[in-house]
């Protein structure tokens, strides 16, 4: 077959329409496509009007205690010393706590920066988990799951609302664990591998030489040749659609990567920031650099559209050292506090769900380790804090309370699988509706749990 | 004369019950007592304050304790036995009872009362007697028979193959019988055979992981001999690459590395030598258990008759797979030997098991039959195991081992080398003590010069005096007194001290000279020394057993301070093989190991290695978890398939040539990848086979197609690795282009320094090589796009390939150029439309450039190059045009 002149100049928008169509088993259940533009990132309709456009999600990784940090517990205090009720002591919270704000909210003084921000915090001091061991609770926070590789909670929001900014990947991975799951836990797996995160940096490694790499030729082709190569490229990946699902990620990943040479350069250089807001997140050595680089990163990512971002910090489980536990604090407690004020103050954070939590909380008790009893404490899913700000939440509100030692939630629980429920819920997203058809199965985040927390929605 | 009687009594009681009686009364009495006590004390405490949280139909067994039988009461809980009858300090129940300190307190709530302790304290005193019956197993019992009765540890049986409706369509009933008749029973049907070019590129992918050559492609489809596949893939399993790519498959599962990784990441310059051991094994087809026993205990092997010195080293360099794994080499003592120990289990168990045994480290496994007490059993074989890792003391490094030598004359030359450093040793102690001394002369010199100096001035100032006091002129001096009437004698003194001190001088330095000659010769011949070091062999790393091999205890909740009982070293006790040889208690008894690992009778050996050669060829496992078959890893999908292949695998002396080749000619692996609307519909993830899954390659196919394509591939091996000419570093002190410096060899040569693998490794999921990993995870990102597009690498080849285009005289016009480039890239011809558009590509570049020449043709050649290695198809396994 001959083409004529028009059919061989190959135009993008028909490759993106014949991309969108023809994709055999590739169901898309429970939203209908929004938009003239039909990509896999185009924006959707939600199943209501959301509260919340975009989600950052702080992950502390390895399970920050509550009782250092934003659960008060006096009777704690008192008992400290007194034997526990599993194996240690019970160990007395190693921060001093005060009420702040107009709600009087308690905030230990590891976290003096916070502190400012409690009126945008909703704290959720009675969450659960169903597992108090991190290979099973990180991927259950990140996926609903754990016996099987699922979306992850970014992709699934990607699914159900598509990106605002076809430029950019619509959801990021800062610094991730490469342990308890890796990629999977920020993976999309049956959902189309366009769902999946990008990731910028690792655990480990400083976030300031981390980059997404190769955004230049090294080819020397001008870029409408390159263009043109891209274009030819896509006309024979076209071929292949009937084949398999994964070249429809080849396809979005180069056009993707096409558009992000000019974007992500633009969004990663914090050069246009001012002195002041750089100072503000700590940004410029010191022990808050790092984690401030990667706040603002966040911010830079939502503010440009990515619908969401998953920031990382680790080192939060405290078996032994608690000690350390205002230093590790310090990391964050500025950074974060800077984030809030800074979306606030550019009018993001009405529609910004943020949400600091780990994969679970802390014992009351002292953690008896290695034969000698340590400064610190042991795993604990029964009852833990975790605080959503922005997006629609009460600001100020603390809800749900553990017992007075802090070992299980008894009033206004929130399980791990309602979070999760309540976070789609203010993205406009029921998520008994946002379902996907995998091997004859609708799956959806919260399997077959979750109840919306609407004691907590504004 | 009562009272010696009641002793003998007494004492025949002791032989009664088998413990120490301190009851004063008679021992049926006391017996009756207890009994009393127990029935009327004690069993309703237990109902009524302990059942709730220990017993089989409470709401849970915490601390795996359980209380509602008398077994359960003796057995104890996770943390071992809490009863000890008759030995009331012995019994931890009581302080727990008694909520004491470092125990935990029971009942949690509220302790019992005063007189209900005291009620515990002499019922067991009285020996602890319990009424109640066993009903059955304990629930911990009963959870461990359940999980032995999990299919993965139960024999695999002889299953015939299933009769099929399409009696035709079966080439091998082993395979193709059990995948037709689940398709029929599902009223589906297999998709149709692949075509030969597909099959082509499928095969050389799967057996050698380099794309056909468009010769290699004509001659299979020349080939219309019923046997021409046969053929082909015999001709791929005896060639060198086969093992070079299968060797590299083994090296993710045994994550395979040359630094040490965690937070300090120390490299090890002497891991290469295990993987050619790999490449080599896979390339005889040594048979895998053979294969396994050498890596897990090559050293211990008795020799065999007719084996060379090169195989008695190959076997010794096989357990640097126990040596090479992550370590934090900044720690000492039991917890850094225990820490290696644990990753030893991890990774043996499993690479060669698939099961998780070092989730039992701290308790029973949560899901297996692995109770911790057979982990301890496995930890004492390999705490009694020296790894042989090498490295040296630096800081963050304090636990340097020996290496083991390798190579022809290498002990001898080792020992050269040692006696040489000795030497060297040896020569800094008299140079380092000549040193001090001549720093002491060279202070005392000093100190003369001084003395000397001063002496001069008094002689200068004396003299002057006299010769002021001599002309009697009017002196400046009378201020001093009668000191201007220095007589000579003051002088002769002064001159005096002075000549002292001019000898003193005289003498110190010759004296400081004649040592720092010999500073100076000693210097230099430690210099020489250090210059003319002898030539070092190989090294490899390794394992020896050590100088006394032990049990160990189990540590309670992982911590090995506090101790339990012995674990004898020993196995799984789920997977029981009668006939195995107990662990010889003079050896680290990783032999047995070895031998229990690789016994016919093994439940799971052979099935998981079956199962890890049929996921490289299908692209997911019979058991997707390839690395757990335990009870939370997936259900086979063709269990009796796995079954019959894994015993075939046995009865075929543990092939794996044999088995690849046997998978390979089946009609299922030969299948299209068309696409079955129905199918599709009832079963999207091919878990029924029946189509081939569309694959993508993995990073080092895809790395070698493009050098395969730019002609710049080079397929010879490179002598040793990358690693040891930098030494033992820390490897963030060294920089990038030394650490992955350029290289065209094939890519399983390339270094793999944990977390420093070459960038297109890590954007292509190349495994983490901390992590033992028999599947790599497929994504597809834009960053891998953006690497395809734009890297420096790609660029390069892409124009060493279009270089090599125009100078080909395979095609002599751009329409034979673009069909060329299009086969050696994706060993297919263009379509009509695939070809117009390239042309017009690369006119349109030819057009726009400015410059002429060479260079023109080559910038235009080379985006053709490019598009086609962006495309899906040069990356994933699918059906090629016919």
């Amino acid at each position: 077959m001959a083409l004529n002149s028009s059919q061989q100049t190959i135009s993008r928008r028909g490759l993106l329409k014949a991309a969108s169509c023809g994709l055999g088993g590739l169901t898309l259940t429970g939203l209908a496509p929004g938009g003239a533009a039909a990509g896999l990132l185009s924006p959707r309709a939600t199943h209501f009007t959301p509260k919340a456009k975009r989600v950052i999600f702080l992950f502390m990784a390895g399970g920050p205690s509550q009782f250092e940090s934003f659960d008060y517990k006096p009777a704690l205090k008192a008992g400290g010393g007194k034997k526990g009720v599993k194996n240690g002591k019970l160990l007395a919270p190693l921060a001093k706590f005060a009420q702040h704000g107009e709600s009087g909210m308690w905030v230990s003084d590891a976290f003096p920066h916070l502190a400012k921000q409690t009126d945008e915090l909703c704290m959720l001091n009675a969450m659960s988990a169903p597992s108090r061991a991190h290979p099973i609770a990180v991927p259950m926070l990140h996926t609903g799951e754990f016996q099987f590789v699922r979306p992850s909670f970014g992709a699934w929001v990607l699914y159900g609302l598509g990106s605002e900014n076809q430029d950019l990947p619509g959801f990021f991975t800062v610094k991730p664990t490469r342990t308890f799951g890796g990629p999977a836990n920020y993976g999309s797996a049956f959902l189309p591998s366009t769902y999946q995160a990008t990731r910028l940096g690792w655990e480990g490694r400083p976030i300031k030489d981390a980059t997404i790499s190769n955004l230049t030729s090294n080819h020397g082709l001008n870029q409408s040749a390159a263009r043109k190569s891209l274009e030819l490229s896509q006309l024979m990946n076209q071929q292949l659609l009937g084949q398999t699902e994964d070249v429809r990620g080849v396809i979005d990943s180069l056009e993707l990567s096409d558009r992000m040479q000019s974007a992500v350069p633009k969004v990663l250089n914090t050069s246009d920031e001012s002195k002041e807001t750089l100072e503000a997140y700590g940004i410029g050595g010191g022990s808050t650099d790092d984690f401030g680089r990667q706040c603002l990163l966040a911010r830079r990512l939502v503010e440009s559209g990515v619908r969401f971002v998953e920031v990382s910090s680790s080192g939060w489980d405290h078996h032994s050292n608690l000690d350390k536990f205002k230093s590790k604090a310090e990391q964050i407690d500025k950074p974060i506090a800077a984030l809030l004020a800074d979306l606030k103050q550019r009018g993001l954070l009405e529609e910004t769900l943020v949400l600091w939590t780990g994969e679970f909380g802390r014992t009351p008790e002292t953690q008896v380790l290695e034969g000698k009893e340590t400064i610190g404490r042991d795993h604990n899913a029964e009852g833990y804090t975790a605080w959503l700000a922005g997006g629609g939440v009460k600001g100020g509100l603390t809800h749900g309370t553990t017992d007075e030692l802090g070992y299980k939630a008894t009033d206004g629980g929130v399980h791990l699988h309602d979070l999760h429920a309540t976070m789609l819920h203010l993205l406009g997203l029921d998520h008994t509706k946002l379902t996907y058809r995998y091997g004859g199965r609708d799956f959806r985040l919260t399997n077959i749990h979750g109840e919306v927390a609407h004691d907590i929605i504004a | 004369m009562m009272r010696p009687r009641f002793c003998l009594l007494t004492l025949f009681s002791i032989f009664l019950t088998g413990g120490f009686l301190f009851a004063e009364e008679p021992p049926q009495k006391a017996v009756a007592k207890g009994t009393e006590l127990f029935e009327s004390k004690i069993l309703p405490v237990l109902v009524k304050h302990c059942y709730e949280c220990h017993s089989k139909d409470g709401e849970s067994i915490e601390g795996g304790l359980e209380l509602d039988s008398p077994s359960g009461m003796l057995r104890g809980g996770d943390t071992g036995a809490m009863l000890e009858a008759h030995h009331v300090d012995q019994s931890r129940l009581l302080q727990m009872l008694r909520h004491e300190d470092d125990v935990s307190a029971m009942p949690p709530e509220k302790k019992l009362s005063k007189e209900v302790i005291a009620a515990f304290e002499e019922w067991i005193r009285l020996g602890a007697p319990d009424t109640r019956e066993d009903k059955g197993p304990t629930a911990k019992e009963q959870r461990l028979d359940e999980a032995k009765q999990h299919w993965s540890f139960l024999p695999p049986l002889v299953v015939k193959p299933p009769a099929v409706k399409d009696a035709n369509w079966p080439r091998d009933p082993m395979i193709d019988n059990f995948v037709l008749a689940r398709l029929e029973a599902e009223g589906l049907k297999p998709a149709r055979d692949a075509n030969r070019r597909t099959l082509v590129r499928r095969v050389y992918f799967d057996l050698i992981g380099l794309p056909p050559t468009p010769q290699d492609v004509n001659a299979f489809l020349a080939d219309e001999s019923p046997e021409a596949l046969e053929k082909l893939v015999d001709k791929l399993l005896g060639s060198p690459q086969f093992g070079e790519r299968w060797g590299r498959h083994w090296l993710d599962v045994v994550r395979y590395a040359e630094s040490s990784g965690m937070e300090f990441n120390f490299t090890y310059p002497h891991a290469w030598p295990y993987r050619n051991y790999v490449i080599d094994s896979l390339n005889a087809d040594k048979p895998y258990d053979v294969f396994l026993r050498e890596q897990i205990a090559g050293d211990l092997l008795p020799s065999a008759k007719d084996e060379t010195p090169e195989m008695v080293e190959s076997r010794r360099i096989a357990p640097s797979m126990l040596a090479f794994g992550p370590k934090r080499h900044n720690s000492s003592g039991t917890d850094y030997q225990m820490n290696i120990a644990d990753d030893q289990i991890d990774v043996v168990t499993k690479s060669t098991l698939a099961l998780t045994v070092s989730c039992a480290r701290c308790h029973d496994h949560k899901f297996d039959p692995i109770p911790t007490k057979d982990y301890y059993s496995m930890a004492g074989i390999f705490l009694s195991t020296e790894p042989l890792y090498g490295t040296i003391k630096q800081k963050y490094s304090n636990n340097p081992t020996d290496l083991l030598p390798i190579g022809k004359g290498a002990q001898a030359l080792h020992d050269a080398a040692e006696q040489h450093e000795k030497k060297i040793t040896q020569a800094e102690k008299p140079l380092a003590d000549k040193q001090t001394e001549l720093k002491k002369a060279t202070e005392t010199v000093e100190l003369a010069v001084k003395e000397r100096t001063n002496a001069e001035e008094l002689l200068a100032a004396v003299t002057a005096r006299t010769a002021a006091a001599k002309t009697g002129g009017e002196s400046t001096a009378t201020e001093e007194g009668d000191s201007a009437t220095a007589d000579t004698s003051e002088q002769e003194t002064a001159q005096k001290e002075l000549d002292e001190a001019t000898a003193k001088l005289t003498a110190t330095t010759a004296h400081a000279k004649a040592l720092k000659d010999e500073v100076a010769k000693l210097d230099a011949s430690l210099k020489e020394l250090k210059k003319n070091r002898p030539p070092r062999p190989q090294y490899a790393m390794s394992v020896r057993d050590r100088a006394k091999p032990a049990d160990t205890k189990i540590a309670i909740r992982g911590d090995f301070r506090t101790r339990g009982e012995v674990a004898p070293r020993g196995f799984l006790s789920a997977v029981n093989i009668p006939n195995t040889a107990p662990v010889d208690p003079t050896r680290s008894g990783r032999m047995e190991l070895a031998q229990w690992i690789t016994h016919p009778d093994n439940p799971l050996t052979s099935r998981v290695m079956v199962n890890r050669i049929w996921h490289h060829l299908f692209g997911r496992g019979i058991v997707p978890t390839v690395d757990n078959f335990g009870l939370i890893g997936k259900l086979p999908s063709h269990p009796e398939m796995l079954d019959s292949l894994a015993l075939r695998f046995v009865n075929e002396g543990w092939s794996v040539k044999k088995m690849v080749r046997a998978m390979v000619l089946s009609r299922t692996y030969q299948l299209s990848s068309a696409i079955n609307e129905k199918s599709l519909t009832v079963d999207p993830n091919n878990r029924l086979l029946w189509r081939a899954s569309p694959r993508r390659l993995d990073a080092e196919a895809i790395r070698d197609a493009i050098l395969m394509v730019s002609g710049k591939l080079d397929l010879k091996r490179p002598v040793g690795s990358t690693v040891t000419p930098l030494g033992d570093k820390l490897v963030r002190s060294i920089s990038t282009e030394k650490i992955q410096p350029p290289s065209n060899h094939r890519s399983v040569y390339l270094p793999v320094v944990r977390d420093y693998v070459p960038e297109l490794f890590e954007l292509f999921d190349f495994p983490s090589p901390s992590l033992v990993s028999g599947a790599r995870a497929i994504t597809n990102v834009p960053s891998q796009a953006l690497y395809l597009r734009n890297s420096k690498f790609v660029a390069e080849q892409a124009r060493i390939a279009a270089q090599r285009l125009i100078a080909s005289t395979e095609a002599s016009d751009d329409a034979g150029r673009v069909s060329l480039a299009i086969q050696w890239s994706l060993g297919r011809e263009p379509s009509e439309v695939e070809r117009n558009a390239a042309l017009q590509l690369i006119n349109e570049i030819k057009q726009a450039e400015v410059k002429e020449g060479d260079s023109k043709d080559v910038n235009a050649w080379s985006a053709w190059f490019l598009t086609l290695y962006t495309t899906a198809e040069f990356r994933y396994l699918v059906d090629a045009e016919g």
